[in-house]
């Protein structure tokens, strides 16, 4: 994902967490970057990591960075956690070129493993109980591609990931049913 | 905690926004820690409206703890046995700085009236004369609330290599319609005082004291919130034995009643007036056109913003309005909006979130 983001680009991170994504793209690609987050815990740990934060809630809208001139907008495995994710997209790609989303897949046969046994699905990668989830809106590859399918945005790359965020050949092959999570690049 | 006060004199004139100058002029400065060597650990603290240069400590004369005690001592969020705290009364007003009070070489009595309006601009053109005295080229960072805040922000775009971070917390890049109507009410009061006599009031031995208390018991209202106010009076009634006066019923009465009577024994009213016009002008973006991104582009400086959402004085609206400048502008800059109890005074008070990022904000050299 670090080759996608050219040097000097200007980028924001939204769900930022303690900011160490946006650190090692100031690092190695010399990015101006903003990160966006709510959690005092996590803000606290940007500004150690000496990054430039907004406290902020993303379910409050995005309109704010409209017109800053953002070369690429990031969402780490946030998506899911918002109340209005499809309006989210579509605000990123008015904040950025391009958008770079991470997606927990719901379609990975571990977490159907779980529903066939009837219980919500729990997995190493996403162990929360079904009452402690930030997780608010589930979806899978398929649903995924399908909504920027519908939605007009250009899927330009993408990756699929297996446990521990290796590439494996089942991923890549049936990524639906292997992938753990997939990166996408995405431009309008 | 190292304490030092001084009464400092500027001999070099300083020529003003409103095109008057002023023939050399004193600034009463209090200082918290030890400058190192490298002249490196130097921090400016501005004072809101009403502040004085008592920022930190114990006076011992006055029985007062300084206004940004809970912030500003050792161990602290700023700790003085790492910096070098410089904090001091602001030009105009009236705790020792020259000021209305002040005598007027040219006719031996007090300003009064004839004391020059002035601004945040002129405010922090004798802060960097101070700065000059004080041998610091650079100020590891300017911070203050309020109309202390509008004078960190000043500092980075006036002189963008002489400070290294700015805390700009509970202001505004220009105060609202709203702010200023609120003033003008203020100094109506105080100018219908019949002590007044068009501010040349102390050549006469008298002090429009009774516009000043009401002044400030307006001013009070609107600088804590509503649910503070509610939480810590309610609709309590005073002791009758307690009452300042036989009319009163409710505690926040009698509280405003006793803060309004003690600002106006301690406060100049010509101070009053200057002060409220000062954060009325303030609008850096005036010399772009009206434009707050190209007035801050030339900023070096990290800024730290913050805001409190209990504050509808200075809303975090403003706060973010800067925020979002200075991303357009490309600065370094964080925004956080605290949850604050205390309305726009929140930000003299210790809290977890606010202290906390604050003190890795200035802590930080990456």
């Amino acid at each position: 994902m670090l080759d996608w983001v050219k040097p000097n680009a200007k980028v924001i991170d939204l769900g930022c967490g303690d900011g160490s994504l946006l650190k090692e793209l100031v690092l190695k690609k010399q990015v101006i970057g903003y990160g966006i987050e709510n959690d005092p815990e996590e803000i606290n740990a940007c500004i150690i990591n000496g990054i430039s934060v907004i406290q902020q809630d993303i379910d409050a809208g995005l309109e704010n960075y409209f017109g800053m001139g953002f070369d690429v907008a990031v969402m780490a495995s946030s998506i899911q956690c918002l109340k209005r994710p499809r309006f989210a997209l579509r605000n990123i790609l008015k904040i950025a070129a391009e958008g770079v989303i991470t997606l927990p897949n719901f379609g990975n046969w571990e977490l159907r493993m779980g529903l066939l046994k009837g219980r919500m699905p729990s997995s190493a990668e996403l162990p929360a109980k079904w009452y402690d989830t930030t997780n608010l809106h589930l979806c899978t590859i398929a649903d995924f591609e399908e909504l920027c399918d519908e939605e007009g945005f250009i899927i330009k790359k993408k990756v699929y990931l297996g446990k521990g965020g290796r590439s494996s050949w089942l991923a890549r092959s049936w990524p639906n049913l292997f992938a753990v999570e997939a990166v996408y690049l995405l431009g309008n | 905690m190292k304490v030092r006060s001084e009464k400092i004199t500027f001999d070099e004139t300083l020529s003003l926004q409103c095109g008057k100058s002023l023939p050399g002029f004193e600034l009463m400065v209090e200082t918290y820690g030890e400058l190192n060597a490298q002249k490196n650990n130097a921090i400016l603290v501005c004072h809101a409206f009403s502040g004085s240069h008592h920022a930190a400590g114990l006076d011992e004369g006055s029985g007062k703890t300084g206004w940004w005690d809970q912030m500003i001592g050792a161990g602290k969020t700023v700790d003085t046995d790492k910096y070098f705290v410089v904090s001091l009364n602001n030009l105009g007003g009236c705790h020792g700085s020259s000021g209305p009070a002040s005598i007027n070489a040219e006719t031996n009595d007090p300003y009064g009236a004839l004391f020059p309006e002035v601004t945040v601009l002129d405010w922090v053109k004798s802060q960097k004369l101070l700065a000059e005295k004080l041998g610091i080229d650079c100020w590891e960072m300017v911070a203050g609330g309020s109309l202390g805040g509008m004078q960190a922000l000043q500092w980075a775009i006036t002189y963008p290599e002489a400070i290294k971070k700015a805390g700009v917390i509970a202001a505004s890049a220009k105060i609202t319609t709203q702010n200023i109507a609120l003033n003008e009410v203020a100094r109506e009061i105080i100018r219908k005082d019949e002590n007044f006599h068009d501010g040349n009031y102390l050549v006469q031995n008298t002090s429009p004291k009774q516009g000043l208390k009401e002044a400030r018991m307006l001013g009070h209202i609107t600088y804590l919130s509503e649910s503070s106010m509610g939480k810590r009076f309610g609709r309590n009634l005073q002791e009758p034995e307690t009452k300042v006066d036989s009319s009163i019923n409710y505690e926040v009465e009698n509280y405003l009643q006793y803060k309004g009577e003690q600002f106006a024994d301690s406060f100049d009213a010509n101070s009053y007036i200057l002060m409220t016009k000062a954060m009325d002008s303030f609008d850096p973006a005036e010399t772009c056109g009206g434009d707050l991104v190209e007035s801050l582009k030339g900023i070096q400086a990290k800024l730290l913003i913050t805001s409190f959402d209990s504050d509808w004085l200075f809303p975090k609206e403003h706060g973010l309005e800067i925020q979002v400048a200075a991303m357009k502008a490309g600065l370094k800059s964080s925004y956080l909006e605290c949850a604050g109890e205390h309305g726009h005074d929140s930000f003299l008070f210790h809290q977890e979130h606010y202290a906390r990022s604050f003190k890795n904000f200035l802590e930080n050299n990456e």
